[in-house]
């Protein structure tokens, strides 16, 4: 071989899996096109009378159909638990020994050169210097749930938490990691999990979008828009980005000059041409569908700044979300429209914490009590403020809330010096809380140096298929035909939620 | 349900499968409710002759040929081949028995309520039409017949249908003939602004000017049509336009994707490498050939360099955690798009196991796959350039910058040296700030206190030494490099079957090789000669699928040219020919065309002519209740569709039609102006994404920089092709985003603006005379009656009612203009 061909056939074997090529690994049992069928059963039923639009588009010839937002509601699969996501995306990777899964032994390891098989940025070792955990752990609630002191806030909702503390992923890279979280495949071109659950359900407010990404200020993931895109879905099921200040879509803002009597009376001129060149074209419905979208658009434009204005808000809900402090505001702000969208039936909504490269996230490899400290700091309040809040608006049992970055961080020190931890696949924490999940339990566990998953790993399409399933869709059922095949988030084997937080 | 005739059933399968692959997959299944919906008159007790290939393949291959198919044959059952479902099955039972519905198996085990016997056993049982379908069609004899893409193209005579004064040409033979078996006649022909707007986007993706469309219209000549579409032909905007279907099916794009989404150097020269070969007119196997072994024909030149960046131009992470994996999905992505491009089957079904479907074993895949295991990956992080960047600068130019290149990496591998020298006695932090973008910064704070004084002396020296040389190189004239295959190997890797997919896992090894469908397997390749540089591999299997007798190549691409023509395929499904795949509605014609089109040399431009002379491309898209009620989805063609624009020819017309389109051709991609908000979903808002002056900005839609994770709004809002895999067919959403970018983009609004001026300058700001001029620009029409009173009647009321300024109402208007369905619907 002359290239610098990998020849390193020591691979994790359960992670092996041919990239997309991976769906065509299916047994009877999860085979697809009799999935499909189960799924047309129920959910499709929905789609085809709301859809008789997107339908006409295709044949071009059925003239009566009326115009239906494509997002329009579809009915689940099964009566679901939950009927809105906020899933705050710790990206960067934090720390699961720093955070939620307590290493007692650690501590006392500190500085001392062990064995341990780790694989990060830095590529693989077989030893490592121990950094031990910088924070004290402490056990909250009736559950007795071990939060370190990173999160006060937090810890008082610990009994509404469900931890997995024995996630895995594919990759311990940035880049093909925030796809695999995102996506479920280390490669982009797949749609992400919000776009499956627009797909599978339609939104239940045609006037705001149904998927909802709300980026940190100081720049959104790396791959950028891949996180939230539809991949070969079209582009209706993708995420929109939303702003917490200014305006809050885009292009959703008139045109400077152009008040909105002005902008009404554009829209009457141009309806009226659009219907007379329609009424000569009869057996086009699309036509209809396109007028029927600039009506959506006038809608939006009233209800999505509606939706985004926390000014409504009372001074005590907002000071909950740490809104007068100047390290929490902008994350309380988006927690807190997170709160206002899931209350006007948005399905899914993403918050970054971090954004930008290195240490403006999560992604501790220089100082990692700096890092760590001011990540935490930020979200702690708006989080638990969040959790409460949702409770007491009695929207906390439909609304589940995810936690996690894309991958945890390994026990070891990067460099020479420093606390800097390389990234970690081989296990790591996220929790999820509401929506019909079990508060006060968790699932799994490291070992005791918090360096892999040994007890019950759950790859993260295990918890694609939790969230699928709190929803009310099959994951082993919710397919979508393409390249030859019928394609799922979980991918072709037999995927299971996690029964033991449900 | 007791209404729903053959037919009604046929057309709801063919949505079912369209909808699914590539249109609107929520639809899938969606046979029943359609056919219910589809006012299908009763036929009740008639039992028309079932088609296999229409009615029972798809069923079969739907919801059988997972476990009794090519790959599992469940009980001993295989339902792909007659013989085989004929057969007396292990339970001594027999699947199928001709003539006997009662007798046979499968209508047992379709029908059976005990949860055992059930098939199929899980997910949603047959609809009972499509049982009785199966039933009929086994009372009938169960005619059997092996899928049709997989059979040899058939010689068919032209039918002779009744109205023979409408046939054209063959084309119009077979389309007439189907429709007046169906009872059902063509729609009348379009006019003759309809015809000329259909015929400028169909070629050009871009509107007449009204003046183009005054002298078509008063061209009384018999062969006014005719001298259009050779016009059309001729033009460069020609080959801009059917270049960007090609560039769809190549997932063409200038990044890699992924974290850094790194820019393919020199991408740019493929796209311009199509815009050209459409334009040359070039024979469809040279292009072939071209792209899959330019670098091994006998006469290889920069064009056919350039053209191997057809391999070059798929994802690729610079960053894999499995770097092994990570090039098989390279290769993977190869195989994928060629077997699917040019040949029209999922192969990549196989790289697992057999094909679930399709009778593809899975060696097919990794003979297939050895074809490429020449090449390597696209690079490696610390060097992305060696790989797929080939030098075609001339040679006297090439070694002035030998010279350079040389003393500058002595240089510079001196000063690493040295630099990873101090940096080892750094602190922790510094250490991990050596290795971002800081790396400078830091070097230049510190370094210095790490050297040693005389070293750091040697350092200076050194410095001053690449700057000298980089000063040098500026002086030169630049260098040309072409995204390309570059170091494939003349012995390539041994290729093994590689169980699960997985590289790890080797099974049986395997050689080059055509897959079994087409009869033979085995490829010969020619022992290499001593000057020869790689193993020209890939030459062989470029020459077997250029060469006319191939049993899928012709087929595959006359099916797209006439996708692209009448806004479907013959086959709706261009990628998949394969029994997942949607039959065609017109197999003959299909056939005849495919061998019409090597017949005549395998080109495009009399291939173009061939079609829209034909009746059929003429029609009008007038609609008719008593033919939508026999056929829906006009799968027969009784009339043209009605078209949207393409997300480029959105664009473009917009600048079209105020006079700003720039026509300037080729070069590196452009950027149009991105707003910060979609900016700010960058990792880094505003990296890798330039700024092109407002003149560059103007031009044509093919030459923007196609960035896969920041795809120019505008276009991805109007359903840009899909980046990161081979894209077939575009979908078409109607949805908000498009209608507020229309309305309150600033891209929108600007050029409305520009519109509003151009037409005060051509004709003044009289109301009327506005109006009038404004219509005829946006749809190359004339005013309708009551049109121009409307127009004036509406800017008049934003300037009185409304207080707006003269402009500003002319540019509102113009705005409303370029937002009616007239102007991004085509008739």
């Amino acid at each position: 071989m002359a290239l610098e061909q990998p020849s390193n056939p020591q691979v994790n074997q359960g992670n092996q899996s041919a990239g997309h090529a991976q769906f065509c690994r299916r047994t009877r049992r999860e085979f697809l096109w009799e999935a499909g069928g189960g799924f047309a059963s129920v959910a499709l039923t929905g789609m085809m009378s709301a859809d008789g639009f997107l339908n006409s588009q295709v044949v071009a010839a059925d003239g009566s159909s009326k115009f239906q937002n494509p997002l329009a509601p579809k009915d689940p699969h099964f009566k679901p638990k939950a009927k809105s996501v906020i899933f705050l995306f710790m990206y960067g990777g934090p720390s699961h020994v720093d955070t939620f899964d307590y290493k007692p032994k650690l501590y006392g390891l500190d500085g001392k050169t062990i064995t341990v098989k780790t694989k990060g940025r830095g590529g693989e070792k077989n030893e490592g210097r121990v950094v031990g955990p910088k924070w004290k752990f402490k056990q909250y609630g009736e559950s007795g749930q071990w939060i370190s002191d990173l999160f006060p806030n937090l810890a008082t909702c610990a009994d509404d938490i469900a931890f997995i503390k024995s996630m895995t992923a594919d990759s311990p890279i940035h880049g093909s990691a925030m796809l695999m979280m995102n996506s479920g495949r280390i490669l982009s071109g797949f749609p992400s999990l919000g776009s499956w659950l627009n797909y599978g359900l339609g939104t239940e407010n045609e006037n705001l979008p149904g998927y909802v990404v709300m980026l940190d200020p100081t720049g959104g993931p790396i791959s950028g828009a891949k996180n939230w895109s539809s991949g070969f879905m079209p582009a209706t099921y993708q995420g929109t980005t939303m702003r917490s200040q200014g305006a809050p879509l885009i292009d959703l803002r008139r045109p400077e000059g152009m008040s909105k009597v002005v902008q009404r009376e554009l829209l009457d001129e141009l309806k009226a041409a659009n219907q007379k060149h329609q009424a000569s074209r009869a057996g086009n419905s699309e036509l209809a569908a396109r007028i029927a979208s600039y009506e959506l658009a006038f809608k939006m434009q009233k209800h999505a700044p509606e939706a985004a204005d926390i000014a409504t808000e009372t001074k005590q809900t907002q000071e909950l979300y740490g809104l007068n402090n100047p390290r929490t505001a902008d994350f309380g702000r988006r927690c807190l429209l997170a709160r206002r969208l899931v209350e006007r039936g948005v399905r899914f909504i993403q918050l970054y914490s971090g954004g930008n490269h290195n240490d403006t996230n999560w992604d501790a490899h220089g100082d990692l009590h700096k890092n760590h400290s001011f990540h935490a700091g930020n979200t702690d309040q708006p989080i638990a403020a969040l959790i409460k809040d949702l409770k007491a608006r009695g929207l906390f049992d439909e609304t589940m809330i995810v936690w996690g970055g894309e991958f945890g961080r390994q026990p070891t020190a990067e460099y020479a010096k420093g606390t800097g931890r390389d990234h970690n696949s081989y296990g790591f924490t996220m929790w999820t809380a509401g929506g019909g999940i079990q508060g006060g339990t968790s699932v799994g566990a490291t070992d005791e140096l918090g360096a892999a998953a040994v007890e019950k790993p759950f790859h993260v399409k295990r918890l694609h298929a939790t969230i699928l399933n709190q929803m009310g869709m099959d994951p082993n059922r919710l397919a979508y035909f393409y390249g030859g095949l019928n394609q799922k988030l979980v991918g072709v084997e037999h995927t299971e939620p996690i029964h033991e937080i449900i | 349900m007791l209404r729903t005739n053959h037919f009604g059933i046929r057309t709801g399968l063919i949505k079912l499968l369209l909808g699914g692959m590539i249109l609107f997959p929520g639809l899938e299944l969606a046979s029943v409710g359609l056919a219910e919906n589809n006012r299908v008159p009763v036929q009740q007790n008639t039992k028309p002759v079932v088609d296999f290939t229409q009615q029972i393949q798809p069923l079969l291959a739907k919801h059988c040929y997972s476990c009794h198919g090519p790959d599992v044959q469940e009980g001993g059952l295989r339902l792909d081949q007659s013989e085989l479902a004929f057969k007396q099955l292990e339970s001594e039972a027999t699947a199928v028995v001709p003539q006997h519905p009662e007798k046979s198996e499968i209508i047992r085990r379709l029908i059976s309520k005990d949860e055992s016997e059930q098939m199929p056993p899980e997910g949603d049982r047959l609809k009972q039409e499509q049982i009785d379908l199966i039933k009929n069609w086994i009372k009938q004899g169960a005619e059997w017949k092996k899928h049709w893409a997989f059979l040899p193209l058939q010689q068919k005579t032209p039918p002779i249908p009744k109205q023979t004064q409408w046939v054209k040409n063959p084309i119009d033979a077979f389309i007439l003939a189907k429709l007046e078996s169906k009872g059902l006649s063509p729609a009348p022909r379009a006019n003759r602004g309809a015809l000329i707007r259909r015929a400028y986007f169909n070629l050009t993706g871009l509107p007449p000017t009204p003046e183009e469309v005054d002298h078509f219209i008063n061209d009384r000549s018999p062969d006014a049509y005719e001298k259009l579409v050779d016009r059309l032909l001729a033009s460069p905007r020609y080959g801009e336009r059917w270049a960007r279907h090609w560039l769809d099916l190549v997932r063409y794009a200038d990044t890699n994707s992924f974290e850094r989404d790194g820019i393919k150097p020199n991408a740019w020269r493929f796209r311009d490498y199509v815009i050209s070969s459409f334009n040359q007119d070039k024979p469809y196997s040279q292009f072939i050939k071209e792209q899959l072994a330019g670098d091994e024909l006998d006469q290889v030149t920069n064009e056919t360099i350039i053209a191997t960046g057809y391999y070059r131009l798929g994802l690729w992470d610079d960053e894999p955690a499995d770097p092994l994996l990570s090039y098989y999905n390279e290769l993977d992505d190869i195989l994928s798009t060629t077997s699917q491009v040019f040949l029209g089957l999922t192969l990549n079904c196989a790289r697992c196991h057999e094909h679930k479907i399709d009778p593809i074993p899975h060696e097919d895949y990794y003979r297939f796959l050895a074809f490429f295991h020449g090449m390597n990956s696209y690079g490696i992080r610390s060097d992305q350039l060696s790989y797929n960047q080939t030098d075609i600068t001339s040679p006297e130019v090439s070694a002035m910058h030998a010279r350079i290149d040389a003393q500058k990496n002595n240089a510079k591998k001196k000063m690493h040296q040295m630099e990873q020298m101090a940096i080892k006695k750094m602190s922790g932090v510094d250490q991990r700030r050596s290795e971002t973008r800081q790396r400078d910064k830091l070097l230049k704070e510190k370094l210095k206190q790490y050297l040693e004084p005389d070293q750091y002396k040697v350092y200076q020296a050194l410095q001053h030494e690449m700057h000298q040389q980089e000063a040098q190189r500026k002086k030169a004239p630049p260098r040309k490099m072409a995204l390309s295959v570059r170091r494939s190997l003349k012995e390539p890797r041994e290729t093994f079957v590689l169980l699960r997919g997985n590289p790890n896992v080797r099974g049986e090894k395997v050689q080059p090789g055509f897959p079994e469908i087409f009869g033979k397997t085995e490829a010969l390749i020619p022992a290499t000669r001593k000057e020869q540089q790689t193993s020209g591999r890939r030459r062989v299997l470029a020459e077997w699928i250029a060469d006319g007798d191939n049993l899928l190549t012709s087929r595959v691409i006359v099916n797209r040219i006439w996708q692209h023509h009448f806004g479907r395929g013959i086959v709706q499904s261009p990628n998949n020919f394969g029994q997942l795949g949607v039959p065609p509605t017109h197999p003959e014609l299909l056939d005849w065309l495919a061998l019409e089109f090597v017949k005549s040399g395998q080109k495009f431009k009399s291939f173009h002519k061939l079609i829209m002379m034909s009746n059929t491309y003429q029609m009008s898209a007038k609609f008719s209740d008593q033919a939508a009620a026999i056929d829906p989805a006009n799968d027969l063609f009784w009339r043209f569709h009605m078209r949207r624009l393409s997300a480029e020819e959105v664009r473009d017309s917009l600048l079209a039609v105020n006079g700003r389109l720039n026509l300037k051709m080729y070069g590196p991609g452009i950027y149009p102006q991105i707003s910060k908000e979609v900016l700010q979903g960058q990792s880094r808002p505003g990296e890798g994404w330039l700024n092109s002056s407002e003149e560059e900005r103007a031009r044509r839609s093919i030459y923007v920089f196609v960035k896969r994770s920041l795809i120019t709004p505008l276009l991805f809002n109007f359903d840009f092709a899909d980046t990161d895999s081979s894209c077939a067919v575009r979908f078409v959403t109607t949805q908000p985003a498009q209608a507020l970018g229309m309305i309150n983009g600033s891209f929108v609004n600007l050029q409305a603006e520009y519109l509003a001026d151009r037409i005060i300058e051509e004709v003044d700001k009289k109301h009327a005379l506005f109006v009038e001029r404004a219509i005829r620009l946006a749809y190359g029409r004339k005013p309708l009656k009551g049109e121009v009173d409307t127009g004036v009647r509406f800017i008049e009321k934003l300037i009185k009612k409304h207080s707006l300024k003269e402009k500003q109402a002319l540019n509102y208007f113009c705005l409303t203009i370029l937002n009616r369905n007239e102007f991004v619907y085509l008739d």
